[in-house]
């Protein structure tokens, strides 16, 4: 039973780190393809602008949306096997948002010169775009588990830079596209999700 | 910060929604040409002279609902999207990163 006990939470982590690594190669595979596409001459740098920025804010919702769901809805029932599992990958989801608002940047580059992207930066459709990376970029780079150990605290509250770095992400699209339905689309889970989630926290503070 | 004022916070949060009342709204999500049928279109490889005489390099020409829709870069190297008529090859409108910087008297 001693033996038992001790070998069974490294067993869980070890699972839990299999499906991680397993969760991040499955998330790299369409940028792979994205870049192998662009670089045997298949596609444009131009025309792989929109399907990065796009997967990166839905890679963001997936992100945020977990921690609210499991506060709503906790993970006693049937579908908390889910919930807690979309938890334990969470993080992955956010590195790869960054890595394909990153991407973006790629494709970006390799479709202008440097001067040419300094020209344009102070369009507001261009500097949100740098805005919401700069924010993305610091949760994910302290997104190891020596980061967490080392900030306490202050990791969390970094983390919430993602919020911003996703309004601003969404701005940039909005300001570049003007099709305000796909924007609008994006942001109705979360904003549905952050209200319930403001309406259950009054209700507990009231009680 | 989210425990003590969530109401603040989302507010904050969808402040930079606000660079929409700066910015006046430039619709290039909807041009419309009214070219009409198809059949009296002129084909699009007609537009690489009218894109040349811009003094403009082609990056990409496509069919955008009823528009022939152009990505270019102009001379001084700044990415251009640009609206032509599919009948009377017309400029109509260019946009440069979703700010209008052109648009044909009259449409």
């Amino acid at each position: 039973m001693v033996r038992g006990s001790g070998k069974r939470p490294l067993r869980g982590m070890r699972r839990r780190g299999r499906v991680k690594l397993a969760v991040s190669i499955a998330l790299a595979v369409p940028g792979v393809l994205m870049l192998a596409d662009w670089w045997q001459g298949r596609a444009l740098a131009m025309d792989l602008l929109h399907p990065t920025g796009e997967l990166s804010v839905r890679l963001m919702i997936l992100a945020m949306l977990a921690g609210p769901l499991v506060e709503l809805f906790g993970t006693a029932h049937p579908l908390g096997r889910v919930l807690r599992g979309w938890l334990t990958i969470r993080r992955n989801l956010g590195v790869a948002a960054f890595g394909y608002a990153a991407l973006h940047l790629v494709f970006y580059a390799a479709d202008m010169s440097v001067a040419a992207m300094l020209d344009e930066l102070p369009i507001p459709a261009i500097w949100t775009g740098w805005l919401a990376l700069a924010l993305l970029a610091i949760p994910a780079a302290i997104s190891f588990d020596a980061a967490v150990k080392a900030l306490r605290r202050r990791w969390k509250q970094l983390q919430y830079l993602v919020y911003p770095a996703f309004i601003i992400a969404l701005a940039h699209w909005l300001l570049l596209d003007w099709h305000w339905l796909g924007a609008a689309l994006h942001l109705a889970p979360l904003a549905l999700i952050w209200t319930l989630r403001l309406a259950r926290r009054r209700s507990l503070s009231r009680t | 910060m989210i425990r003590s004022h969530p109401g603040r916070t989302i507010a904050l949060l969808f402040a930079p929604l606000a660079i929409f009342a700066a910015v006046p709204a430039q619709a290039d999500g909807n041009v419309q040409c009214k070219s009409g049928p198809k059949e009296n279109w002129k084909p699009i490889d007609k537009l690489k002279k009218q894109v040349w005489l811009e003094g403009w390099e082609i990056i990409k020409t496509q069919v955008e609902g009823d528009c022939y829709e152009v990505y270019a870069r102009n001379g001084e190297g700044q990415v251009l999207e640009a609206f032509f008529h599919p009948v009377t090859l017309k400029k109509l409108v260019v946009f440069r990163r979703g700010q209008e910087i052109f648009r044909a008297k009259g449409f």
